[in-house]
């Protein structure tokens, strides 16, 4: 949690990265606040097939310190973008069965439609510049990392993108 | 015993990992910039070369740019393109 003392404390940005199971329901409860009007959950779940190939597991590594921080970027550039009452993301760790949950987003809002392209964006977000990796295990017992051609991006690009982003919208 | 001031720690995750075969690694090191650590890296383990080209690197709990200089002591993490949710 990035600067939380609990997930339900006053401030409303919520990141847990944990080595245990993810729990959505309080992550949902979490950003719960009776302002909102729609509340968003999102969880993301281990497959058992990726492109016609059994996984019998998942292992994720991450560089958790440079994760938290991004993260904490990336909910506090969701709240002023969607303008949010509150947002969390909660991500796992090691090793993840076929079913199970890797991630969970949630997002309140006023209106419903602001919460639910906040929990997209954010998914977009995580998958392009959060250092999470994930390994693929085989029923043959061979693996594989995954990585894409995109190179992580660094917050001042971000930034500048978002920047440019609002001037052109302020413009329209 | 810590490292020396002419050798930067570098730590390495998931594929990078696997390929270099360790989670850090110790290049030489005497000053520089974030792009000079990664010829140092280079230098040392070729073979990195083609998944270090499409990574970033981080200092702490940021990311950096390419001309950033690194003092000896800092903490420099590879990272590769990701793979989370």
């Amino acid at each position: 949690m990035a600067g939380c003392a609990s997930p339900i404390a006053v401030c409303r940005e919520v990141v847990t990265i944990t080595d245990d199971p993810i729990d959505p329901t309080a992550l949902l409860a979490a950003v719960a606040a009776v302002a909102a009007g729609g509340n968003v959950l999102f969880v993301g779940t281990a497959r058992s097939m990726t492109d016609g190939v059994a996984t019998t597991c998942l292992a994720y590594d991450a560089h958790e310190p440079l994760a938290r921080s991004v993260l904490a970027g990336l909910l506090a550039a969701a709240r002023d973008r969607f303008s949010l009452i509150a947002c969390g993301v909660a991500h796992r760790l090691g090793v993840i069965e076929a079913g199970e949950a890797s991630v969970a987003v949630a997002a309140s809002a006023p209106h419903r439609q602001a919460a639910f392209e906040a929990t997209e964006w954010l998914m977009e977000q995580i998958k392009r510049d959060v250092p999470i990796w994930k390994c693929e295990y085989r029923p043959d017992g061979s693996h594989a990392w995954v990585h894409g051609d995109a190179v992580p991006r660094s917050d001042h690009v971000v930034r500048a993108e978002r920047d440019n982003l609002s001037a052109v919208t302020s413009h329209e | 015993m810590p490292p020396s001031s002419m050798t930067l720690r570098v730590s390495l995750f998931a594929g990078m990992a696997e390929a270099a075969g360790r989670r850090t690694i110790e290049v030489p090191w005497h000053g520089g910039t974030v792009k000079d650590v990664r010829q140092a890296i280079v230098a040392m383990l070729p073979g990195l070369e083609p998944l270090l080209a499409r990574s970033a690197v981080a200092l702490g709990d940021r990311y950096a740019s390419a001309d950033e200089p690194v003092p000896a002591g800092a903490d420099v993490a590879i990272i590769p393109p990701v793979s989370g949710g």
